[in-house]
């Protein structure tokens, strides 16, 4: 565990090395090869400002030198960050400003880590783009963190953030009234545009003689920023201690706060109307104008499409994070597209509902499970007046009347489902086409290719889309695609905090490690093939490191969840011990059942699930988990695992910890690598890991198997005799990829035809490779 | 057929299993190696007295105190039946260091038992110390008021930056300024430092690297006892050198004291002091010269001097976060080099480090011989006030603490026994027979079979020679 491995010594070779050891870890989670990307793009999109520091001198101790770059201010002591000439920021968390500092920087770039002290961030384009479609100013964003920074900033950083801002985010393209309008506060800007013969061509203009070629000038209406649900008592701010705090910094950070609200209150816009069918071309045009169009619906002001009559109950409270995050999506009256980024559980489905309570318009979930369907069913049913009649489930279990429903619920897989449908489904996608959606949330967005996100864009057609997940990472970086295919993120939650605040649960994270048996070790030093990933899980000495923790924690009266992503350890694990487990083949009946008992049987407080239950298993009662097997080095899941036991425990705030996140790894296997890798996330948001090298207690336990050296060949000869399918972590369908280069299987005929749950599975490429950077392939073409 | 593959095998010297540490005497190691005439000199001064009285365990000053103002020997069984049976092994202990510190001397009783006496130049003289009178210091003369009188603060700056110009040079780094020859001499001397073999420049050695990580007030008192090594050959007189320093730690901080009536040895040796920040002098020829906090207390055994040391070391300047990284609060090249030794430095700014703790930057300072327990010590030692604020017993996150000692104990997972290797059996049965024997005495440390070679305790090799020739013959 810990920290990446050094690998050389020093020098510029240090970050290549670095790539190129991401790159080794890298699992291949899609394959993706049509994206031409670094072609033709917008210069500043692919600007990046890593490379700024290139030619700063390293000192005597191999550190970069940035001295010569800044100076120091001389209040430095009340001014809480530093910005490097790379892009990245840190900022001290126990300064007096650090909650001005830490929203500013929230909005206006990407965190790196937040552990308890020092906090790093990172300006990335894309955080900057985010920044100004949130509405943040160019020269705002230069000036506050000019003011909030111990030093002066770096040139590098003021030209970066311009060219990053300054094209970006002042042409909007609105729909209201059931007309489509772009939309500008900058009259040049807009009269630049409409030089353009293209874009001239797409004006609609509604007075024939030539009137005039004026813009339509408006001073916008006060707009009231919606309210959300019930506001929780006490929220008022408390008054800011006697630290001293630089006149500057607060005032300016008023100005700003205030900015936000009162933004378009006495904000003279200039705008033209768009002929609606030429939409998609203005908005190619403007792309290449370098002035991409941000989508906002005035949702307020649409009569077209019907009003649906939900509201959220009373009794549905926001947490100050979750208003946050909303008034980010709804800060100026209209609805922005976007990622909330927010810890699993720490009710990321309720602002799912609340924002569709916002709009108030006709409502799509889509998330990628059926059991999750059921949930958000569930939590649309429990946080909103929404009643069975206004919800409409459409997977393949189960297919609602889908006419005149509010809120349609569904998975990915049946949108983007190539394959025939029943005439019943069919009539239902046929529906889900025709309509123009309100709003569309997307559940556990980082988990869809962008390739699969691409098509239910081309089918459901949607006025603003709202991405929820827990980590935006994918260990192949292809998440920044998503981030433009939906939106900039418009929030993202500190995970400390909300532990700290009681919100999500106090984990304590650790990772067991378990001597490989000398007979297992040697046979995993001989074993060059796949094999040795099933020699490393199904190490006697982890099976007993298991079995005492189960009992351990059964016998605290805890509820356990054991993962195993490879299904031959899964099942031979839970045989074994006698437990129940739930993997791909398993129906969906029988996984309810499991769940349900899980949930309310006493007896059942154990069990054993794949990786199918990374994500979207709601199981509340959950606070400890086991981890025997994992997929590489993937970061994603290692996150989205402790999700599962992250909702807030009552009753137990007396303890340091209330939930337990155990890994097991064999010593002296590639497993500890992979762990290392895995939990650079989660040690990034500030979690631990305290490494255990023994139980205490494990050799007093009676009953234990795999004790005696005999026991212990015979499951040498189960493993060594298991085929080589069994060897691999399990596939669900829809979420993995193939990895690059022939895959040769050796195993029976049976295995091809389906048998030992092989699935067959079409991975397509897409032909169509335009050289378009990853920003702008929202947009279909 | 030939067993005469004796190659050994132990080819991994012990010395690399264990390194040679720094060694840090305290007062008591130091004065126990010196001659008794050496300390009988010593005791000649009333200070040297105290000074050795207050560093003795509690027993002994207890003991020193009942005995102190009886002229004869008191019998050692009743010096032993002064304290409970139950503890005896601390009689033992402290009887063994008052007599190894020359304190109490054996003497005869008539009527044949044995008993302890205080030596009298030491009983004379703690009595002085304790009681007062004898004569004042030679140091101590009256002086006029200085006109340019330093004050406390500039005191500590001055012996500050004087001792970090000795810990610049040895880190080696660029913007130091030079120090004397003969400071080097006492580095090279102390094995803190030794000539690189190519251009003969003094290069830091694993020693040095635990030395830097000491904390201050440890530092000092290393450093002056390798200085006091090399006394004799600069000509100075070692219990005239002692016996000032004693007088030193006895002194007054602030307060100017004059040169006068000093020898010409104790002058020069007044120069080096100087030179470390022990001492401060406007001129070398002033006249006067104040003590600073370096050299106060400087007899006192390391773990007491926890006073001294919070205040002349830097506030807590280094931040270790759960994810490795450290950020250390400074812009001096010293505690950047410092920190440098066992982290990954990334960025360096104004007034601040960045870092990361890395499995190789650890494992290169172990390798360099600092050991897991001097990082941490040095880590906790300066942890920012942040740190300490959090928790209040353990400033540094359990898990970083945790993860450097496994790194470390990493590196000693390997056990090593010495062996000898016999090869080339000629024959399946040739093998198991000395394999079977070797396994039945318990001397067998490893065998393959398909290679027919046996590895055999090297305590056990004679033993197995006799029987392979015995079987050998019989066949």
């Amino acid at each position: 565990m810990g920290p990446p491995k050094r690998y050389g010594s020093k020098g510029e070779s240090k970050s290549k090395k670095r790539k190129k050891e991401e790159e080794e870890w890298a699992y291949v989670e899609e394959e993706d090869t049509n994206d031409n990307e670094g072609a033709a793009v917008v210069a500043a999109a692919a600007r990046d400002a890593e490379k700024n520091d290139q030619n700063i001198q390293e000192d005597e101790f191999g550190a970069k030198d940035y001295r010569s770059q800044m100076s120091l201010k001389p209040d430095n002591q009340s001014r809480p960050l530093w910005v490097a000439p790379n892009g990245h920021i840190f900022l001290e968390s126990f300064s007096p400003v650090y909650k001005h500092a830490h929203d500013f920087l929230i909005a206006i770039s990407e965190p790196v880590c937040r552990p308890e002290h020092i906090h790093e961030y990172k300006l990335t384009a894309y955080s900057l783009y985010a920044a100004v479609s949130v509405g943040l100013q160019t020269n705002d964003i230069v000036e506050y963190l000019k003011r909030l920074s111990k030093t002066t900033v770096p040139d590098g950083i003021i030209e970066f953030i311009q060219l990053c801002t300054l094209s970006y985010g002042k042409v909007k393209l609105v729909l209201k009234h059931n007309k489509y309008f772009v939309e500008s506060p900058f009259p040049d800007i807009l009269q630049k545009l409409l030089k353009d013969p293209v874009i001239q061509e797409c004006r609609l203009r509604r007075n024939l003689e030539g009137e005039s070629e004026e813009l339509i000038t408006q001073v916008q209406d006060k707009k009231i920023v919606p309210s959300f649900g019930a506001k929780p008592s006490g929220s008022a701010e408390t008054p800011a201690e006697a630290a001293p705090v630089p006149d500057d910094i607060t005032n300016f950070y008023e100005k700003i706060d205030n900015e936000e609200d009162e933004e378009e209150t006495n904000l003279e816009t200039v705008s033209f109307e768009v002929n609606q069918e030429k939409i998609e071309v203005i908005q190619k045009r403007c792309i290449e104008l370098e002035h991409p169009l941000l989508a906002e619906y005035d949702f307020r002001h649409d009569t077209h499409n019907p009003d649906i009559n939900i509201d959220l109950r009373p009794a549905a409270v926001l947490r100050p994070y979750q208003e946050k995050s909303l008034r980010k999506m709804f800060g100026n009256g209209r609805a922005r597209s976007g990622v909330i980024v927010l810890p699993c559980g720490a009710g990321k489905s309720l602002v799912g509902v609340t924002a569709c309570c916002t709009v108030r318009k006709r409502a799509l979930v889509l998330c990628n499970s059926g059991v999750s369907v059921e949930q958000w069913k569930q939590q649309f049913k429990m946080w909103s007046t929404a009643d069975d009649s206004l919800i409409c489930r459409f997977t393949s279990e189960a297919k609602d009347k889908p006419m005149g429903c509010a809120i349609l619920v569904t998975t990915y897989s049946m949108i983007t489902h190539t394959q025939r449908r029943s005439w019943e489904a069919e009539q239902t996608m046929k529906w889900l086409q025709e309509q123009e959606w309100g709003i569309m949330v997307l559940d556990e967005v980082h988990t869809i290719p962008a390739k699969m996100f691409r098509r239910v864009l081309t089918i459901v057609q949607s006025h603003c889309k709202l991405g929820l997940t827990a980590t935006l990472l994918r260990e192949d970086d292809k998440i920044a695609d998503l981030n433009f295919l939906i939106g900039p993120k418009l929030y993202e939650a500190n995970w400390l905090e909300l532990q700290k605040r009681g919100y999500i649960a106090r984990v304590q994270c650790a990772e067991v490690w378990c001597p490989m048996t000398p007979e297992f070790y040697r046979e995993y030093l001989v074993c060059k093939t796949s094999k040795r990933l099933l020699l490393y899980v199904m190490n006697p000495n982890k099976f007993r490191a298991t079995q005492f923790l189960i009992r351990y924690h059964e016998r605290r009266g805890d509820k356990t969840i054991v993962f195993s992503d490879n299904v031959f350890a899964l099942k031979h694990y839970a045989i074994k011990m006698n437990k129940p487990y739930i993997y791909g083949p398993t129906s969906q009946g029988e996984r309810i059942q499991i769940l349900q008992n899980f949930k309310f049987n006493p007896k059942v407080n154990t069990i054993f699930v794949s990786k199918v239950a990374d994500t979207s298993f709601d199981l509340p009662e959950a606070n400890v988990l086991i981890q025997i097997s994992s997929h590489g080095g993937s970061r994603r899941q290692e996150a989205q695992r402790l999700g599962r036991i992250l909702r807030a425990k009552k009753g137990a705030i007396a303890e340091e910890y209330n939930a337990f996140f155990y890994t097991l790894v064999s010593q002296d296997t590639m497993e500890m690598n992979y762990s290392r890798k895995r939990q650079r996330f989660l040690v990034n948001q500030g979690y631990s890991y305290k490494v255990i090298t023994s139980l205490a207690g494990m050799d007093d336990e009676p009953d234990m198997m795999y004790k005696t050296r005999e026991e212990q060949g015979q499951l040498l000869q189960q493993v060594l005799a298991a085929s080589d399918i069994d060897c691999e972590d399990e596939r669900v369908p829809g979420e993995g990829g193939i990895r690059p280069g022939a895959n040769r299987k050796s195993g029976h005929m049976g295995s091809m035809s389906g048998a030992d749950d092989a699935v067959y599975y079409e991975y397509k490429k897409n032909a169509n490779s335009g050289n378009k950077h990853p920003l702008f392939k929202k947009f279909r073409y | 057929m030939a067993d005469n593959g004796t190659g050994a095998s132990s080819s991994l010297n012990s010395t690399l299993i264990k390194p040679t540490n720094l060694e840090c005497k305290n007062l008591y190691d130091y004065l126990k190696t010196r001659t008794h005439n050496v300390l009988e000199k010593l005791y000649n001064h009333p200070t040297i007295c105290l000074a050795v009285y207050r560093e003795l365990p509690e027993l002994a000053r207890q003991y020193v105190i009942r005995i102190l103002f009886v002229e004869q020997p008191v019998p050692q069984a009743m010096v032993a039946s002064w304290g409970s049976q139950a503890f005896s092994k601390e009689h033992v202990y402290v009887s063994k260091v008052l007599s190894e510190l020359c304190v109490w001397q054996e003497a005869n009783i008539p009527g044949g038992l044995l008993g302890w006496i205080l030596l009298p130049t030491f009983k004379r003289n703690l009595k002085v110390a304790l009681l007062g009178g004898g004569k004042p210091w030679s140091m101590s003369s009256a002086l006029e008021a200085d006109s340019k009188a330093r004050d406390v603060s500039f005191l500590d700056a001055y012996s500050l930056e004087r001792w970090e110009c000795v810990l610049h040079y040895m880190v080696g780094s660029q913007q130091q300024e030079g120090i004397s020859a003969d400071a080097v001499r006492i580095l090279l001397h102390a094995g803190l430092m030794r000539r690189d073999e190519e251009d003969g420049s003094p290069v830091i050695t694993r020693q040095g690297f635990q030395f830097l990580l000491l904390d201050r007030h440890a530092q000092v008192w290393h450093f002056i006892l390798q200085y006091l090594d090399t006394v004799e050959q600069r000509g100075l007189d070692l219990v005239e050198c002692l016996t000032f320093l004693f007088q030193l730690s006895f002194s007054t901080l602030g307060k100017d004291y004059s040169t006068e009536g000093m020898s010409s040895g104790l002058l020069i040796f007044l120069q080096h002091l100087r030179e470390f920040g022990l001492v401060y002098q406007r001129k070398r020829k002033a006249g006067r010269f104040y003590p600073t906090r370096l050299a106060l207390n400087i007899t006192s055994s390391q773990n007491k001097g926890g006073i001294t040391a919070d205040e002349d070391t830097h506030k807590g300047y280094v931040v270790v976060e759960t994810n490795y990284r450290v950020y250390a609060y400074t812009d001096s090249n010293l505690q950047v080099a410092l920190i440098g030794l066992f982290t990954e430095l990334m960025y360096r700014f104004p007034n601040l480090v960045v870092g990361v703790i890395t499995r190789d930057s650890i494992r290169q300072a172990l390798r360099g011989g600092i050991t897991a327990d001097q990082i941490i010590g040095y880590l906790r030692q300066h942890a920012h006030s942040q740190m300490i604020q959090q928790e209040t017993k353990n400033p540094l996150p359990p898990t970083v603490v945790d993860q450097i000692k496994l790194w470390e104990l990493e590196r000693n997972r390997l056990t090593y026994n010495e062996g000898v290797l016999y090869s080339q059996f000629l024959s399946q049965a040739d093998f198991n027979v000395l394999k079977e024997y070797a396994q039945s005495s318990g001397h067998l440390i490893w065998c393959n079979k398909e290679k027919r070679t046996l590895v055999i305790n090297k305590s056990a090799h004679d033993d197995v020679k006799k029987f392979w020739k015995r079987y050998s013959k019989g066949n």
